[in-house]
């Protein structure tokens, strides 16, 4: 299945990745043999089986119980950037 | 009684042969001489290793009974959450990440006393059957150092193969705890779906991931089973599952085996005879053996390549540089910052299975890929099931090659995929499996024998391991002389 520059790019901008111009023609030719790959696939036969899930899972519900959270600085803790006990987002850098 | 299990450790312990703080050390000291050489730890935490076995120390002191995982040293793989302790999947984009949380299975170890040597080296989010995508270059094999120890699990399997840990958990979504364990010569459990808890497991493909252990015999595969597999209200898909370790030693007369050719088509001539000699010694244990064909199988691979990516194209979305992880320093505004933060930080892999599983979700492809494969995974599921309407259990390989050089350059972006060829059938359909070491290649390199069982009958799995280990291990191991072996 062939897959152009064009594909690779739309994916790479629905995916949030960019993609250098220079590696572009060697990342088509490994996503066009990856989903020829899975393109085999279309050769299963095809009646419709329909799968939800393994073991035949319903909701788990419960009580909506106000419970403690993790201390606010710990959660902060892993970011970058956070300011007056909030995650920080510059609009830029 | 054999060296380095639990068993032994156990013994030891509750003798006084030897304290826990020795024997740790004794592990840590192993792992100082050779990690450089193995790569199989990405963390080592001898302060905590080392309090932790005081505090067994203390209570093996004042007569306090203990569990049998209490004062074994192990480790877990880098995708497991340990609190305040690195959890980086072998990625940079979490290089620097700290859960500020335990994993399920990690706080049900710890209070049996488990003692954590480490983290272990894995490929990056899982996805690779080398080790070699690691952030921080591929675990080896203990068998062979020039060899790859498989993957993604690789860092478990090399420490337990080579000695530097009793028990390893890994995490297994297409092959990932069997296909390492058979490439290192170890024992490598992957349960059935729902009966370990994910929580903590930092996810890759939420409907494949299961947690399970790496161990030196069948036996420890199936005491720590016993010890994770407990229903857990954080994670809504698990359900428990019962105990295993007192039907180990059940009589397998009568009992049906059964064999699908499928499986046996394009492996190497080692294994098939390796198999085959397996399958001779189960009629030895006065069990049938039964033929079957599962056409489907050939579709396992695709099948699980579009659903697994799909899933993980969703699951890395949560990558964006602002709560945790690897953030550019320098943008222009956010979408910048966003995408390149998850350009520099995921590495090549990744980013090809998150771009494939963009591809099969987006419009115009959805049906032809992510539906058709949803419903031949349906039609996979349907397969076993009528399977085992007529057997107990299926042996077949658990990879098609035994462990290759390290560095082997790809003659395809696929090429890698075939070593999963026999092991996602299972995690297609979430079924228990276990790989045991069955003999050697010409080369001397392990080859691994796969049991399939029914959903959560993790007892038959083990039991059939377990005898087969027990009729075959003289043979069908060999020690490795490095690390630690109490």
């Amino acid at each position: 299945m062939k897959v152009t520059n064009q594909d690779v790019l739309q994916m790479a901008r629905l995916s949030k990745l960019y993609i250098d111009e220079s590696e572009l023609d060697e990342l088509t030719e490994a996503m066009s043999q990856i989903i020829s790959f899975a393109d085999t696939i279309n050769a299963a036969a095809s009646d419709n089986c329909d799968f939800d899930n393994i073991n035949q899972l319903s909701n788990v519900l419960r009580e909506d119980t106000v419970i403690p959270s993790y201390p606010r600085e710990e959660i902060l803790s892993n970011a970058e950037s956070q300011d007056d006990g909030y995650f920080l987002v510059k609009k830029r850098s | 009684m054999i060296k380095g299990t639990i068993k032994t450790i156990n013994e030891l312990l509750s003798t006084k042969q030897l304290s826990c703080v020795e024997l740790t050390q004794q592990y840590l000291d192993a792992i100082a001489r050779h990690n450089d050489t193995l790569n199989a730890y990405v963390k080592v935490t001898p302060e905590l290793a080392l309090s932790s076995a005081k505090k067994i120390d203390e209570k093996i002191a004042a007569g306090i009974p203990l569990g049998p995982l209490a004062g074994v040293p192990m480790t877990l793989k880098d995708n497991i959450s340990t609190k305040g302790i690195e959890t980086t999947c072998c990625s940079k984009m979490l290089e620097n990440y700290v859960p500020i949380y335990d994993a399920t299975v990690w706080e049900l170890l710890q209070n049996q006393g488990a003692v954590l040597l480490g983290k272990t080296n894995m490929d990056e989010f899982a996805m690779g059957s080398t080790c070699e995508t690691s952030y921080f270059g591929g675990a080896k094999n203990p068998h062979n150092t020039g060899c790859v120890a498989g993957g993604s699990s690789g860092g478990g399997a090399s420490a337990v193969g080579g000695n530097l840990a009793a028990f390893a958990l890994g995490s297994d979504t297409g092959g990932s705890i069997r296909q390492p364990a058979s490439f290192c010569g170890v024992v490598g459990f992957k349960p059935t779906y729902g009966s370990v808890s994910r929580y903590g497991l930092i996810a890759f493909a939420s409907s494949f991931d299961q947690i399970g252990p790496i161990t030196t015999t069948v036996e420890d595969a199936a005491m720590v089973f016993d010890a994770i597999s407990l229903k857990d209200a954080h994670d809504s898909t698990s359900q428990g599952c019962d105990p295993t370790v007192p039907y180990l030693g059940d009589s397998l007369k009568g009992r049906t085996v059964g064999v699908i050719k499928e499986y046996f088509e394009g492996i190497g001539d080692d294994i098939n005879d390796a198999v085959h000699k397996a399958i001779q010694v189960y009629r030895s244990l006065g069990a049938e053996v039964k033929e079957f064909s599962m056409p489907e199988i050939h579709y396992g691979l695709p099948v699980y390549y579009i659903l697994a990516c799909a899933e993980a194209s969703s699951n890395l979305g949560r990558y964006d540089g602002i709560r945790y992880g690897y953030k550019v320093p320098h943008y222009n505004d956010i979408n910048e910052m966003i995408c390149r933060t998850r350009s520099e930080g995921f590495g090549e892999e990744v980013k090809h299975r998150i771009l494939l599983g963009t591809y099969v979700l987006s419009a115009g492809y959805y049906d032809a890929f992510y539906k058709k494969a949803q419903s031949v995974r349906g039609k996979i599921v349907a397969s076993f099931e009528e399977i085992f309407r007529s057997c107990d259990f299926i042996v077949a390989p658990t990879v098609p090659m035994t462990a290759f050089e390290s560095g082997h350059k790809q003659q395809s972006a696929t090429e890698n995929y075939l070593t999963d060829i026999c092991t996602v059938p299972v995690n297609i359909a979430g079924l228990p499996a276990i790989s045991v070491p069955c003999g050697f290649d010409k080369g001397g390199m392990p080859i691994g024998l796969q049991i399939i069982g029914q959903r959560f009958d993790e007892a038959t799995v083990l039991n059939a391991a377990y005898q087969y280990e027990a009729m075959t291990r003289e043979n069908a191991f060999k020690v490795v002389e490095m690390g630690v072996r109490p």
